[in-house]
C-alpha cells in the first residue's frame, strides 16, 4: 500500500532564533526578557493548536531552555496525554540564561562544539529532560549532527532511535544569502530519511555493522531543484520559508507553490516502493507577532494554518499518515533495507522552466542527473568512502560539515565555463567530420523504471544535427543496487545516413571539495590501465594527457577524500584517456572515445571505491 | 539627522533579494525612505513593494496549481 508519511515537529524555543534580533532591534541584547519568553510560548501553543485542530499529531522537541519553564513542561505532558504527541528533546534552542552562564559561550549549534563540550551538553540536556519527565527521549536532533555526536548519544542514551540530522543543501548558498554570516555548511546529504553510518552522518549505512542505530530525518522537505540552485531557506515544507521567498500573491495571499511542493513529495512514492515522506518543522521565531520581514503576523499564521489544513485534508482522504518521529523510525526500519536507494524524479514547479532532475542516494553515492543537460551527472558525492569527518572546535572542520563532491556544477562550473578552464560534469560528446556536439546541450526528459535491483532512467531520444548527418541518440542510465556504479548506455536509434560512423567521447571532469574554491590537487593520481601500455600521472598541474586503445580502466585516486573514481567501458574501438588539468583548470578528466553506427550501443560505467 | 531604525514591517532590500541576498533594510523616519546598507538601493515603501513584484516575476508558476498527473507531463 502506498504511504505518504508526515512528521510535524514543534519546539518551545524560549529564545527563538531571529526573534531576539528582530523584536529587540534598538535594545541591548537580553535573552531573558519576559516579553520574549511569553511570546515564544504563545507561538508554540498556537502551533500545537493548529496541528491538533487538523487532526495531526506532533513531536514536541523540548529545548534546553524550555526544560526550565514549568508551563512548557506541563503543556508537553498535557498534549502527550490528550493527542498522543511524542515528547522528545532537541539540541536546537540551547541559548538561554542558564546555558550562557554554564558554558560561557554564545555558540548554539551542537555540531560546532568541541567533542568534550558536546558530551557535557548532551549529558546536561538529557539528564535535565529525565528530571522533568522521568524518562529519556526516543527522538532528538539539530540542524546537523556529526557521526561522533550521534554515536555518543546512541551509546549513552540507547532509547534514542530517531534524529533530525541534516538540512538538505544548506551550505555555501545559505551562507551567501545571509550576507556571509550564517555558518551552516552541510551540503551533500540525503533529502529524505536514511540510516546514517557510524562513520559519517551524511553517508547511509550499507549494513548492520555500519548502522549508527538511529533513523535520521532531514530538517524540512526541500525543493530538489530550487534548493539545489538557490537559497534553501525559501523552498521547503516550512510555510514561512515560502513567504521568505515571496512565493505568494501579494494581493490574495495565495501560495500554490507550498501545495505543489507537498504534492511533488507525495509523487515520489512512485519511485520508492510506495513510500514518500514529508517533514514540517517551524521554530516559533517564524511566527513572530512583529511579523517576519515583510510578512505581517496575520500572513505568517495563515500560512501555517493553511499548510496544516492541507495535510489534515490529505489525512482525512486517506492519502497521508501522520506519525511521531519515534513511530516513523519503527516504520522506516520495517519498510526499507540498507542498500535500498532513495530516488526522486523532480520537475521545476516554481520558475516555469519544465526542467527535470533525478536524484539518487544509497550507501555508496549521491548523484544528480540533469535531463536539461542530456542526462549529464551534475552532482556526485562518493559516500562509498564513508569519510571520517568530525566537525566542531578542535577538529579540522570547525564549521564545514558538508560531504565532499567529485562533481558539482554550481560550485565548480559545469558544461559552461567563461571561455577558458574546465567545469565539473559527467557527459558525452558526439563527433562527426570535425563537428562536435555535447549532450549537455540536448534538452530532454526521463522516465523511471525498475528491473530487479536496477533503477533505470530512460531518456527521450535527442537529435544531434551535423551539417551532413542527423543522429537520433537515446541515453539509458542504470543504477544497480549495491554496486557503487552508474551505467550509461548510448544507443544510436537511427542516422540520416545508415552507413555513417560517428565518434563518441564519454567523459567525466572532476575535482574535490565542499565549496566554490579549489583545493590542492597535488596529491591526486591519474592512471590509464591497459596492461603493458599502462600510464600513471601524479597530479602536478602540468596539463599532461595519457591514453591507450583498449584500456581496461581509467581512474583518478583522490586521497584527500579517500576515493577512487574510475570509468570502464564496453564499445567498439574504445580508447581510454586521462587529462591532468592545470592551474586555471584545476580539474581532472577521465574518458573513453569509441565508434558508433546505427543500432550500436556504447556503454560506460562510472565506478566509486574507497581508496586505500 | 537621527539614526535609522526599523519601519512598519521589516522590509528586505529587493535589489539584493534579486541576487539571492537577504538583507534587512533600515528606515529613515525623517525622509520616509528605506535604505540598504549593502547596495545602493534607496526608496519609499511604495518603491519597495513595486520592486518586490519584480522578485515574483522570476516565479513563472506562481499562479499554477499542478495536479498529480501533471508532474511528469511537460505539455503543461
Amino acid at each position: 500500500m502506498d504511504q505518504f508519511v508526515l512528521n510535524i515537529i514543534h519546539r518551545p524555543e524560549m529564545v527563538p532564533e531571529y526573534a531576539e534580533k528582530v523584536t529587540g532591534q534598538g535594545k541591548a541584547e537580553d535573552i531573558g526578557r519576559e516579553s520574549l519568553l511569553t511570546e515564544s510560548l504563545d507561538i508554540f501553543k498556537t502551533q500545537q493548536a493548529i496541528a491538533h485542530k487538523n487532526g495531526l499529531k506532533t513531536t514536541i522537541q523540548m529545548t534546553y531552555a524550555s526544560l526550565f519553564n514549568d508551563e512548557a513542561v506541563e503543556l508537553a505532558k498535557a498534549d502527550h496525554a490528550r493527542y498522543g504527541d511524542e515528547i522528545a528533546l532537541t539540541l536546537l534552542g540551547l541559548p538561554c540564561e542558564q546555558f550562557r552562564e554554564k558554558y560561557k559561550t554564545k555558540d548554539f549549534c551542537i555540531w560546532m562544539f568541541s567533542m568534550e563540550d558536546k558530551k557535557a551538553i548532551v549529558q546536561d540536556v538529557f539528564e535535565t529532560f529525565y528530571q522533568r519527565f522521568g524518562f529519556y527521549p526516543e527522538s532528538t536532533g539539530s540542524y546537523y549532527m556529526d557521526a561522533p555526536l550521534i554515536n555518543y548519544i546512541k551509546e549513552t542514551y540507547p532509547t534514542v532511535k530517531c534524529a533530525v540530522a541534516t538540512c538538505w543543501e544548506e551550505g555555501p548558498k545559505a551562507y551567501h544569502t545571509c550576507n556571509n554570516s550564517w555558518y551552516t555548511f552541510m551540503d551533500g546529504g540525503p533529502w529524505a530519511p536514511w540510516i546514517p553510518s557510524k562513520q559519517n552522518t551524511h553517508a547511509p549505512a550499507a549494513n548492520e555493522a555500519e548502522d549508527s542505530g538511529i533513523v535520521a530525518i532531514p530538517h524540512l522537505s526541500r525543493d530538489l531543484i530550487a534548493c539545489y540552485d538557490g537559497n534553501g531557506s525559501n523552498f521547503g515544507t516550512h510555510p514561512q520559508n515560502v513567504l521568505r521567498g515571496m512565493i505568494y500573491d501579494s494581493q490574495t495571499w495565495e501560495y500554490h507553490y507550498l501545495y505543489n511542493l507537498i504534492d511533488q513529495y507525495r509523487y515520489q512514492e512512485k519511485f520508492n516502493n510506495g513510500y514518500a515522506y514529508n517533514m514540517q518543522f517551524v521554530g516559533p521565531g517564524w511566527m513572530n507577532k512583529m511579523g517576519r520581514w515583510e510578512a505581517p503576523y496575520e500572513l505568517l499564521k495563515k500560512s501555517y494554518e493553511d499548510g496544516c489544513a492541507y495535510y489534515g485534508q490529505l489525512k482525512k482522504e486517506g492519502k497521508l499518515v501522520d506519525m511521531t518521529m519515534s513511530e516513523f523510525a519503527d516504520y522506516y526500519r520495517q519498510k526499507k533495507h540498507y542498500t535500498e536507494p532513495e530516488c526522486a524524479l523532480w520537475r521545476d514547479i516554481l520558475y516555469g522552466s519544465k526542467k527535470q532532475l533525478f536524484w539518487y542516494c544509497d550507501p555508496y553515492m549521491r548523484a544528480c542527473v540533469n535531463m536539461d543537460q542530456g542526462g549529464a551527472i551534475v552532482d556526485l558525492r562518493p559516500y562509498v568512502a564513508k569519510l571520517d569527518w568530525p566537525v566542531g572546535i578542535g577538529t579540522p572542520h570547525v564549521q564545514d560539515a558538508s560531504y565532499p563532491f567529485l562533481i558539482q556544477e554550481k560550485y565548480r562550473a559545469g558544461y559552461f565555463t567563461h571561455y577558458a578552464g574546465e567545469g565539473t560534469v559527467r557527459s558525452a560528446k558526439v563527433c562527426h567530420n570535425g563537428e562536435e556536439v555535447d549532450l549537455c546541450l540536448c534538452r530532454t526528459k526521463a522516465h523511471f523504471s525498475r528491473r530487479g535491483g536496477d533503477r533505470i532512467l530512460t531518456l527521450d531520444p535527442v537529435d544531434i544535427v551535423f551539417s551532413d548527418l542527423t543522429v537520433k541518440l537515446q541515453t539509458v542510465i542504470t543504477f544497480p543496487e549495491g554496486a557503487s556504479t552508474i551505467r550509461m548506455d548510448r544507443n544510436i536509434l537511427e542516422m540520416s545516413d545508415p552507413a555513417a560512423d560517428v565518434t563518441i567521447n564519454e567523459y567525466m571532469v572532476g575535482c574535490y571539495g565542499t565549496t566554490e574554491y579549489t583545493e590542492d590537487m597535488s596529491g591526486l593520481t591519474l592512471a590509464v590501465e591497459a596492461g603493458e601500455k599502462s600510464t600513471v600521472i601524479p597530479y602536478e598541474y602540468k596539463c599532461r594527457e595519457a591514453s591507450a586503445s583498449g584500456a581496461e580502466r581509467v581512474l583518478c585516486k583522490v586521497p584527500p577524500i579517500e576515493t577512487l573514481v574510475s570509468l570502464t567501458c564496453q564499445g567498439r574501438e574504445k580508447e581510454g584517456y586521462v587529462k591532468e588539468g592545470y592551474a586555471f583548470g584545476p580539474m581532472f578528466t577521465l574518458g573513453y572515445i569509441g565508434k558508433l553506427r546505427e543500432k550500436e550501443v556504447f556503454t560506460t560505467w562510472l565506478n566509486l571505491e574507497k581508496a586505500d | 539627522m537621527a539614526q535609522s531604525g526599523k519601519g512598519r514591517l521589516n522590509y528586505r532590500c529587493p535589489s539584493c533579494f534579486l541576487r539571492d541576498l537577504d538583507i534587512d533594510m533600515f528606515y529613515d523616519e525623517e525622509k520616509k525612505e528605506y535604505h540598504c546598507i549593502r547596495c545602493q538601493f534607496v526608496g519609499s515603501e511604495e518603491k519597495v513593494l513595486q520592486w518586490n513584484e519584480l522578485v515574483r516575476q522570476r516565479y513563472g508558476y506562481l499562479h499554477k496549481r499542478f495536479t498529480m498527473d501533471e508532474l511528469e507531463d511537460f505539455t503543461v
